[in-house]
């Protein structure tokens, strides 16, 4: 029987666990607060790219 | 004793996730990654630019994470490591390497759509350089390892340049290439005053399979490559004179650091200050040779120099 049966803690664990939780929480809305973000830019960009493909050769304007 | 209880284990701490990712090293990397975003020519748009930063550390943090999952038991062995999460008992192995997988492709993944597949493809290859190629391959192996090694670090800049640029110039491979000849006398200055730690776990450091004289005559040699290497970039026309002077200047510390380092030979009981400040020289002369490279491409554009 060797070692001694660490004492199980359960407010111990359930602390971790919430404190993964929250961890984990926060990294999934950053997430798609950036993935949100980049696809706003993109398309902006995208539509940019569209306008002055569209517009006559030699107006250029800003 | 057999019967088969699994202990409900106490899940690892998500501070020891991030310790996992080396934040320290990775200031480093984000430093030299944003240098590299900055300096380059053209524009990004500041939510890429942040996105392509945060690949660039998060891949880092990643392989960083993939190399602690394979040395656990060498890291278990040596003093300046063996608190780390893995070889402490914090935290399963396996978590560890799951981890690392998830932060390596999570990062490439996200660095292929948001900004684009060449500098996710470079992103790829520097964490496979550092988790496969240095850690299972060359460190084990060779001690030239830090030289070889030392390309993992030198991955960042030139990614945020491709980030912005979408290819690869000769501006960015030379920005490679600093880091690259930087790295063996910064960590060899380390490697004089930690020798012992290397010896115990077998890991063939210069210092202790070549002996210390032949390590400082390489830290010179490293040096006398770089200082010039340096001058490069301006002297090729791709910076102006802000980086040449700073770069000349920071040399020339460098030089007289490593000259000092390299022609001495260590006492018993020695107290390696000159290895130690070589190290930390080091440190700074990187961080002020990149802040001097955007300073440089800023006052290009507002026509102070």
């Amino acid at each position: 029987m060797g070692k001694d049966p660490e004492q199980f803690d359960l407010k111990a664990f359930r602390n971790r666990q919430k404190a993964r939780n929250r961890a984990l929480g926060v990294l999934l809305g950053a997430l798609v607060v950036l993935f949100f973000a980049i696809t706003i830019v993109k398309l902006g960009v995208q539509a940019e790219h569209r306008q002055s493909a569209q517009r006559p050769a030699g107006a250029s304007h800003a | 004793m057999d019967l088969v209880t699994t202990p409900l284990r106490m899940p690892a701490d998500w501070r020891d996730f991030f310790a996992l990712t080396k934040p320290r090293v990775m200031t480093l990397v984000i430093f030299t990654g944003l240098c590299g975003l900055l300096a380059a020519p053209g524009e990004i748009h500041p939510v890429l630019g942040f996105a392509a930063i945060l690949c660039i550390a998060v891949g880092a943090g990643g392989a960083a994470a993939l190399n602690q999952w394979w040395e656990a038991d060498l890291d278990a062995g040596m003093k300046r490591t063996a608190k780390r999460p893995v070889p402490a008992g914090r935290m399963e192995r396996e978590s560890a390497r799951d981890f690392g997988f998830a932060l390596s492709g999570g990062s490439v993944v996200v660095m292929g759509l948001a900004i684009g597949w060449l500098a996710a493809a470079i992103l790829a290859v520097s964490i496979f350089y550092y988790a496969w190629v240095y850690t299972v391959w060359l460190k084990p192996r060779t001690p030239q390892n830090i030289v070889i090694g030392g390309g993992a670090g030198a991955f960042p800049p030139l990614i945020g340049w491709v980030a912005v640029t979408g290819h690869i110039t000769w501006m960015p491979v030379v920005l490679f290439l600093i880091i690259f000849f930087w790295t063996p006398p910064h960590f060899w200055a380390l490697a004089l005053f930690v020798q012992t730690d290397y010896a115990k776990v077998g890991i063939p450091m210069l210092p202790v399979v070549a002996g210390e004289r032949v390590t400082r005559r390489q830290i010179l040699l490293y040096t006398l490559l770089l200082v010039p290497l340096s001058l490069v970039p301006w002297a090729l026309g791709g910076t102006g004179l802000v980086f040449g002077v700073a770069a000349a200047l920071l040399g020339l510390g460098f030089l007289a650091l490593a000259l000092r380092v390299g022609l001495r030979q260590s006492v018993p009981n020695d107290t390696m200050k000159p290895e130690k400040r070589l190290f930390a020289y080091s440190v700074l002369y990187l961080f002020a040779l990149f802040a001097a490279l955007v300073l440089d491409r800023f006052a290009g554009l507002h026509g102070w120099a």
